[in-house]
C-alpha cells in the first residue's frame, strides 16, 4: 500500500476491484464504513456480489480477465472529457515527456518485438534526451510525442461500447462507476483502490494495477489523503517477507540480484544507480551503492565488499528462476533438494497435479509447518504409490505467531513487534531457531570436512544472527537496520564533526556509506532499531498514540509502530502539496510547509517546496504514466486470459499477451466447447489461503465446511444442478468435485453479443484434512505467468461444469 | 473475587476439557467471574501479539496461564490498537484454537519431528539432532554435487543449482532475513514464496 | 437503573463472522460438525453450542441484488416471554445491573420445550442428549468486569454496539434517522421491548423469520405474538419491582 488502513478514512470515493476487501480483508472495513458513513461513495467491480458488494454504493460485475478493457475505458472517459487534474498531471507525472522516436504501437503490439524469443526490446521505447541526458518536455501537452498525447490516442480505442462488450459489464453501471471515479480529479477530492490477486493473477497481472495506477495520476490521486494505489496484502508478514526478498530477482531492499552481467561489484554499483541530470530530480536510486555495499557487509562482515559480492550467486543475465519456472524445472530433475518453509505448494501453487508430480522427482524434501499438509504428505495423496517414491521427506513442526517474538510488517508498512505468549508447543520450534542450528550444522560439516567453495557458507555473519543459546531475533532485527562497523566521523549540519563509534546502530539510510564502514541488512528497514537497548532503540515496539491534531485528523499514528521509509505513513506525499507546500486538500493534509519545515507526515525527499519532483524513486522524479521499464509494453494493453471464451477482441489482432510466461505442453482453452465456462478463484473469510492454518480450527471449519462452486440460476438450470448438489469441475489439467452453491449473485454475462458463464470456486481444500472437504482449486488452474512478475493466472481460466451422478 | 491457586488450577482443568456444561447456557455465577478472573496478572501473562493472517495487521491480547501447562488461555482483540480497535473477523478471533486446538481434544499441531524414508508408506518420529543433522548432510552433499563456479559460457555464477526454495511468508522479518541469508550463502538462486503467486 | 442494552446497526454488517467466533472463543465452546448445504449460512441455526449465528439472506427486489446479514441472538427482553415458560421463580434469572436474561443450573430443571416455544424470536437450544437449554447470557462476566460483551469487541464495522440502555436507544434514533436517507424502509425492531435493538435498512422478514417478534403460533407456542408483545409491553421498572 502506499498508503495504510486508517488512511481509507480520508477517502471520497473508494474503488473495490479485484480484491474482496469485507470478506479477506474484514478489519479494512472498519475504515471504508468510516469513509462511507463521511459520505464517501464505496464501488465494487467484481464478477460475483459478495459479502463487500453488498454494502457498496455500486456494484458492477464484471467477466474475469476484462480489467483492462474497464480501466483503458475510465482512463479515456477521463481524457476525452478533459477531466485530469492539469497542475499535478504537469508536475508530478511524465504527461509532458516527449518519447523516442523508435517508440510505435500497431495493432497490439509495440516496437521492438522478437519473434523468436517472444520479448520486447525496451531500448525502443526511451524518452527523447536533450543535451544535459534530460527528458524532453512539452508543457503545453500538445506534442503528439509526449506521454499526455500519445496517452490520449492509445486509449482512445477504448471505447465505452468495447468495454461493455468485452466486461459483460452493463454499460449503465459502467458509466456509473467512471463518473462517481472521475469526480475524484477535484484537487481537494482523493479516490482510493484496494485491489487484491484479482488483479494480480492474470497474464496482464501488472498492466491491471498499472491501468489504475494511470487512472490515479490523471486524477492527482497519489500521495494524497484518501488516495494512492493499495494493495491489500494476502499474508501476515507477506509485505516483510518481500522486503527481505525471499524471491529470486531482487536482494533485501529492492535491489536487483546480480547477474553475470555485473561480474564484479564496480558493474553492480553502477547499474542499480541510475543518473538524472534534472537539479529537480533527487533520484534517490543514486544512493543504491550505499545500500548495497552495506548489505554485502551485513551478509559478510569480514570480507572486502568486493569478495563479498563475488561470493553472491550470480543468475544467468536473463534467467527466470520464479516460481512457475522453479516447479517446471522440479519436473525435468533439476533439484535434489527442496524447502517448503512454512508454505503448501501442493496445494498454493497453479497447476497442482504438476507441482505434486514435481514432488516426486526430489531426492529430498524438508517440509517447515504447523500441521501435516499436503506438501509434507504428497506422497501419500491422490494417485501417488508410496512405495514408488523415492522422496526423502522431513517434516518438522514450527511454532504459532503467539509462542514467538519478532516483527512483521503490515500492508500498510507498518513493522509491529510480537511478543511472546506461551512457549513453543511439544517439540515445535520457532522458524528461527530450526535455520539457525540447521545452518551451525552445516557449517560444522564445512568447518570439518570442507567442500565446494566454502567461504560463503563459513563466512556468513551468523554472529550478528544468534550466539550460544541459538537465534537471536534482537540481534538480527538490529543487523537488518544497520550498525557502524568502524568508528566514523560525520560532518554535522552545523558544521561540527560527530564520531559514531564501531557497533552503534545506524539512525537512518541517509547516514549509510559504500565504504565497508556501515553494514545494514535492509536499507528500508535502516531507522527501525535504533539504539542497542530494545526499550530505547526497537521503534516496531512503539505503542503510543501520541499524535499531533493535524496527525489525529488522517489517523497517521506516528508514534504506534514504525513504518518504512523512516517512519513514512503515505509514501510520494510530496506529491499532496503546490510548488509553494500548500495542500491541495487543505480540509485532510498529510503534509504542509510552515515556512522552515514540513509538518504532519515525514516529507518525501526533503528540501523546500518547489524544488523537487515528487515521485523520488523515479529516475526523473516523476510518475510513470508512460513505463518503458516493464516487459509487456509501456501502456496497458488489452489481451484475452491464455485460456478464454472468446477467439476475438475489438482492441487488436493480438488476441493474448505476446510476451506472457508459458511453458511446453501447457494446453489452452480457447473458445474450447469441452470447457465452456470461465472459472475464478477466490478466498473466503473463514478460511485463509491453503487453509492449513483454518481448516484445523473447529471454529472455522463449521462455518465453511467443504470444497464449493458457485454459480448462476441460469447455469444451474442449464446442467440440471440444484442448490446443495455435488458436481464436477474439470478441465486439461484435472478434475475436482464441489458442492454447488446456485445463487442469484452470480449473473451470466453478456460477451461479444454471447451468453458467457462463470463460476467461483475457493482455494482453501486439500485432501489431507478435512477427508470430506474437497481437493484444491488449484488443480485446474494453469501454470502460465504474467510476463513480469511470473505470477500464475489462477483467477480467470475454463472448465467444465456437470452434475456428480452420485452424491 | 480472589481465586485460591486451587480454584484457579480447576478452572484452568474446565476450560481445558469440553464439560457437559462448557460455560454453555449456564452463566454460573462464579464460573463467569472466574474466567475474568484468570485475566488478572495473578493467574495469567498477558501479551501483544499482531493476526497471523492477512496483512491488515490486527493487534491482539493473548492470556497466558502462568500456572499448569503454561498455555494461552484466552486471546481476543486489543482495544489499544489503532488499526482494529479490539475487532476481529472469524480468523482471528479464532487464533486461540489455532495454538491450543480444541479443549479436552488432542491438539492437531505438529508436536514431533517426522520422518518418511525413500519409498516408505508411513511417517516415523524422530529426534531434532537427528533430523538437522540428516538434512545438514543432505545439504551439503548436494551442494557439492551441484554448485556450478562458472556457466556454460564461463562466467562466474558461484552458485548451487541442485537445491531450491519456496517460504514464507509466515515467517517474521528477522527469520525471512536469516532464511534468505542462510539460501544465499548456499548459492540457491531458486528462491520464492508466496509473494510470487 | 435500566441496564444495558446492544444497539446493532445491520446497515453495516458485513458478516465477517468476528462475533460468532468470539462469542465460541470467550466461552470455549466446540465447532459443529456441519456440511456444506449450498449456503454460507454455517452453522445453519443456532444450537446449544452455538449461541450466536450470522445469517445470511439473499433477495433480488426490483432487479436490484441485496444480501441481507443478521448476526442472531438472544434479544434479552425486557419482560423476557420465556420466562412464562418457567415454573420456579429463579431458575431464570435477570441481572438486576445489566438486564442480562440469564439461565443457570435450576433451568435444567425446567422444561426446556415450554421455555423454548416461549420465545417469540426462537432463540433457546436444547441439547439432545442433556436436555439443557442454553442461549447467549449478555458475557455478564465481562460486561460486570468493565469490557464490552465479546461480540461486541469483535465487531469491525460499528454494526454491534454496547451500553447504557438510554444511550443505545439514543445512538439507535440517531443511525435510524441517518439510515432513512439511504434507505427509506429502514426501522428499528421492537426498541421498546429488548435489549438487542437491530436497525434494519428494509423490512425485517428480508432478514430473517424471527428477526421480528413471532407474529402468530407456529408450532407448539405458549405465546402469540400478541400475548408476547403484551408481556413485553409491562414496564421494565414494574417488573423487576
Amino acid at each position: 500500500m502506499t498508503n495504510h488502513w486508517i488512511d481509507l478514512k480520508n477517502s471520497d470515493c473508494i474503488l473495490i476491484m479485484g480484491s474482496n476487501a469485507a470478506e479477506n480483508h474484514p478489519i479494512s472495513f472498519k475504515w471504508v464504513t468510516k469513509a462511507q458513513e463521511k459520505g464517501a461513495k464505496v464501488i465494487h467491480v467484481d464478477p460475483r456480489f459478495t459479502r463487500t458488494s453488498a454494502k457498496s454504493d455500486i456494484y458492477a460485475p464484471l467477466r474475469s480477465g476484462s480489467d483492462i478493457a474497464f480501466l483503458g475505458g475510465l482512463i479515456n472517459y477521463i481524457l476525452s472529457n478533459d477531466l485530469a487534474f492539469k497542475e499535478y498531471v504537469l508536475n508530478a507525472t511524465n504527461a509532458s515527456f516527449i518519447v523516442g522516436s523508435d517508440f510505435d504501437f500497431k495493432d497490439g503490439m509495440f516496437s521492438g518485438f522478437d519473434e523468436a524469443t517472444h520479448k520486447y526490446d525496451k531500448s525502443k521505447w526511451k524518452f527523447a534526451l536533450d543535451e544535459k541526458g534530460v527528458p524532453q518536455r512539452d508543457m503545453t501537452l500538445q506534442n503528439p510525442r509526449c506521454v499526455y498525447q500519445l496517452l490520449k490516442k492509445h486509449y482512445s480505442r477504448y471505447s465505452v461500447k468495447n468495454a461493455v462488450d468485452m466486461t459483460g459489464t452493463p454499460e449503465d453501471k459502467l458509466l456509473e462507476v467512471y463518473k462517481t471515479y472521475a469526480a475524484t480529479n477535484k484537487p481537494d477530492r482523493a479516490g482510493t483502490v484496494m485491489y487484491a490477486m484479482g488483479w494480480t493473477q492474470h497474464t496482464v497481472g501488472v498492466q491491471n494495477i498499472r491501468s489504475m495506477s494511470i487512472v490515479q495520476m490523471l486524477l492527482g490521486n497519489m500521495g494524497v489523503a484518501g488516495g494512492g494505489v493499495n494493495a491489500l496484502r494476502g499474508e501476515s508478514n507477506v509485505q516483510g517477507s518481500t522486503d527481505q526478498a525471499l524471491l529470486f530477482h531482487i536482494i533485501p531492499g529492492y535491489m536487483p540480484t546480480p547477474t553475470t552481467a555485473q561480474p564484479a561489484i564496480a558493474d553492480y554499483l553502477k547499474l542499480v544507480a541510475p543518473v538524472s541530470n534534472d537539479p529537480k530530480s533527487m533520484n534517490w536510486k543514486k544512493h543504491y551503492p550505499k545500500y548495497a555495499v552495506s548489505l554485502i557487509k551485513s551478509f559478510y562482515k569480514n570480507a572486502e565488499p568486493a569478495v563479498g559480492y563475488d561470493w553472491m550467486p550470480k543468475l544467468d543475465a536473463g534467467q527466470n528462476a520464479s516460481w512457475l519456472v522453479l516447479f517446471d524445472e522440479m519436473l525435468k530433475g533439476k533439484f535434489k533438494g527442496f524447502f517448503a518453509w512454512g508454505m503448501n505448494p501442493a496445494v498454493s501453487g497453479a497447476n497442482s497435479n504438476k507441482t505434486r508430480e514435481g514432488l516426486t522427482k526430489l531426492d529430498w524434501l524438508v517440509n517447515v509447518n504447523i500441521f501435516d499438509n499436503e506438501t509434507g504428505s504428497f506422497w501419500q495423496g491422490p494417485g501417488m504409490d508410496p512405495k514408488k517414491i523415492k522422496t526423502e521427506v522431513f517434516m518438522l513442526p514450527c511454532s504459532v505467531s503467539v509462542e514467538k517474538e519478532g516483527s512483521i510488517t503490515n500492508s500498510g508498512r507498518w513493522m509491529q513487534w510480537r511478543q511472546q505468549g506461551p512457549k513453543p508447543l511439544g517439540d515445535s520450534r520457532p522458524d528461527g531457531e530450526i535455520m539457525f542450528e540447521l545452518a551451525q550444522k552445516v557449517r560444522e560439516l564445512y568447518k570439518k570436512e570442507g567442500g565446494v567453495f566454502p567461504e560463503p557458507v563459513l563466512g556468513l555473519n551468523w554472529e550478528d544472527m544468534g550466539g550460544e543459546h541459538g537465534f537471536d531475533v534482537h540481534k538480527t532485527a538490529k543487523l537488518i537496520n544497520g550498525y557502524y562497523l568502524k568508528d566514523v566521523e560525520v560532518k554535522q549540519p552545523d558544521g561540527s564533526m560527530k564520531v559514531f563509534k564501531a557497533g552503534t546502530q545506524v539512525a537512518a539510510f541517509p547516514a549509510l556509506r559504500d565504504d565497508g564502514s556501515t553494514c545494514s541488512g535492509n536499507w528500508i528497514y535502516c531507522g527501525s532499531y535504533v539504539d542497542s537497548d530494545p526499550a530505547k532503540g526497537n521503534r516496531s515496539a512503539k505503542r503510543s498514540k501520541e499524535q499531533t491534531p493535524a496527525q489525529a485528523a488522517v489517523g497517521l499514528f506516528p508514534n504506534w509502530s514504525w513504518s518504512w521509509p523512516v517512519n513514512r505513513r503515505v509514501i510520494y506525499n510530496r506529491a499532496s502539496v503546490d510548488a509553494t507546500g500548500k495542500p491541495y486538500a487543505p480540509q485532510k493534509p498529510i503534509l504542509a510547509w510552515n515556512g522552515k519545515g514540513w509538518d504532519i507526515d515525514v516529507v518525501d525527499g526533503g528540501g523546500n517546496p518547489g524544488t523537487v519532483h515528487p515521485f523520488i524513486m523515479q529516475q526523473h522524479g516523476m510518475a510513470a504514466l508512460y513505463g518503458p521499464g516493464l516487459n509487456d509494453g509501456p501502456f496497458p494493453e488489452y489481451y484475452e486470459p491464455l485460456d478464454c471464451p472468446v477467439s476475438e477482441h475489438p482492441y487488436s489482432k493480438v488476441l493474448h499477451n505476446p510476451t506472457a510466461l508459458t511453458f511446453k505442453g501447457e494446453k489452452r482453452a480457447v473458445c474450447d466447447p469441452r470447457f465452456p465456462f470461465v472459472c475464478t478463484t477466490y478466498r473466503v473469510t473463514e478460511h485463509w489461503q491453503t487453509g492449513l492454518m483454518t481448516r484445523y480450527q473447529p471454529w472455522l471449519l463449521e462455518a465453511e465446511p467443504q470444497m464449493f462452486c458457485e454459480m448462476s440460476e441460469e447455469l444451474a438450470q442449464l446442467r440440471g444442478i440444484k442448490n446443495g448438489e455435488k458436481v464436477w469441475l474439470e478441465n486439461e489439467r484435472g478434475k475436482l468435485w464441489a458442492i454447488a452453491i446456485v445463487t442469484k449473485r452470480f449473473k451470466p454475462f453478456i460477451v461479444q453479443g454471447n451468453i458467457v458463464h462463470e463460476v467461483g470456486i475457493p482455494w482453501h481444500f486439500g485432501w489431507r484434512f478435512p477427508k470430506d472437504g474437497g481437493d484444491s482449486a488449484n488443480l485446474l488452474s494453469p501454470s502460465v505467468g504474467d510476463p513480469n512478475t511470473g505470477i500464475p493466472e489462477t483467477k480467470a481460466f475454463m472448465v467444465n461444469v456437470s452434475k456428480a451422478k452420485k452424491a | 473475587m480472589k481465586l485460591s491457586r486451587r480454584g484457579f488450577l480447576k478452572l484452568s482443568a474446565a476450560a481445558a476439557l469440553s464439560t457437559a456444561f462448557g460455560g454453555i447456557g449456564f452463566a454460573l455465577k462464579p464460573a463467569a467471574l472466574d474466567r475474568i478472573a484468570m485475566l488478572k496478572p495473578d493467574w495469567s501473562k498477558q501479551t501483544t501479539t499482531a493476526c497471523c493472517y492477512c496483512a491488515v495487521g490486527c493487534g491482539l491480547i493473548v492470556n497466558t496461564a502462568l500456572s499448569g501447562a503454561k498455555r494461552a488461555i484466552n486471546i481476543e482483540g486489543d482495544p489499544d490498537h489503532p488499526i482494529n480497535e479490539g475487532a476481529l473477523c472469524a480468523k482471528g478471533a479464532s487464533i486461540y484454537q489455532l495454538a491450543e486446538g480444541t479443549p479436552g481434544q488432542p491438539n492437531p499441531r505438529l508436536q514431533k519431528v517426522m520422518y518418511r524414508k525413500p519409498y516408505g508408506t508411513k511417517w516415523e518420529a524422530k529426534s531434532w539432532d537427528w533430523a538437522l543433522e540428516r538434512i545438514a548432510k543432505n545439504i551439503k552433499r548436494d551442494r557439492d554435487a551441484t554448485f556450478v563456479t562458472k556457466n556454460a559460457k564461463g562466467q562466474t555464477v558461484n552458485r548451487c543449482d541442485g537445491l531450491a526454495s519456496v517460504g514464507s511468508a509466515a515467517m517474521d522479518n528477522e527469520e525471512c532475513w536469516a532464511y534468505q541469508a542462510f539460501l544465499r550463502s548456499l548459492g540457491l538462486v531458486y528462491i520464492e514464496h508466496q509473494a510470487r503467486i | 437503573m435500566s441496564g444495558k442494552s446492544f444497539f446493532v446497526d445491520l446497515t453495516k454488517c458485513t458478516a465477517c463472522r468476528g462475533c460468532q467466533v468470539a462469542c465460541k472463543q470467550w466461552k470455549k465452546l466446540p465447532g459443529e460438525k456441519t456440511r456444506n448445504t449450498g449456503s454460507h449460512q454455517n452453522p445453519p441455526d443456532l444450537s446449544d453450542v452455538t449461541l450466536r449465528v450470522v445469517r445470511f439472506s439473499e433477495k433480488e427486489i426490483g432487479g436490484k441484488m441485496h444480501w441481507f446479514f443478521l448476526p442472531d441472538q438472544c434479544r434479552h427482553c425486557l419482560d423476557a416471554p420465556c420466562k412464562s415458560g418457567a415454573t420456579l421463580p429463579d431458575s431464570i434469572i435477570v441481572d438486576p445491573d445489566t438486564g442480562a436474561v440469564i439461565y443457570n443450573e435450576k433451568t435444567a430443571k425446567e422444561s426446556a420445550e415450554a421455555i423454548r416455544s416461549s420465545c417469540p424470536y426462537n432463540i433457546p437450544r436444547v441439547n439432545k442428549k442433556t436436555k439443557v437449554i442454553s442461549k447467549c447470557d449478555m458475557c455478564n462476566d465481562r460486561v460486570k468486569a468493565g469490557k464490552l460483551p465479546a461480540c461486541v469487541q469483535s465487531c469491525p464495522t460499528g454494526t454491534m454496539n454496547f451500553g447504557d440502555r438510554d444511550a443505545m436507544l439514543a445512538l439507535a434514533k440517531k443511525a435510524l434517522a441517518e439510515a432513512k436517507a439511504k434507505y427509506p424502509d429502514a426501522q428499528l425492531v421492537d426498541e421498546e421491548s429488548v435489549r438487542v435493538i437491530f436497525l434494519t435498512q428494509d423490512k425485517p422478514g428480508l432478514y430473517a423469520k424471527n428477526l421480528m417478534a413471532d407474529a402468530g403460533p407456529t408450532g407448539p407456542r405458549l405465546y402469540t405474538r400478541q400475548e408476547a408483545l403484551a408481556s413485553l409491553a409491562r414496564p421494565f421498572r414494574a417488573f423487576l419491582g
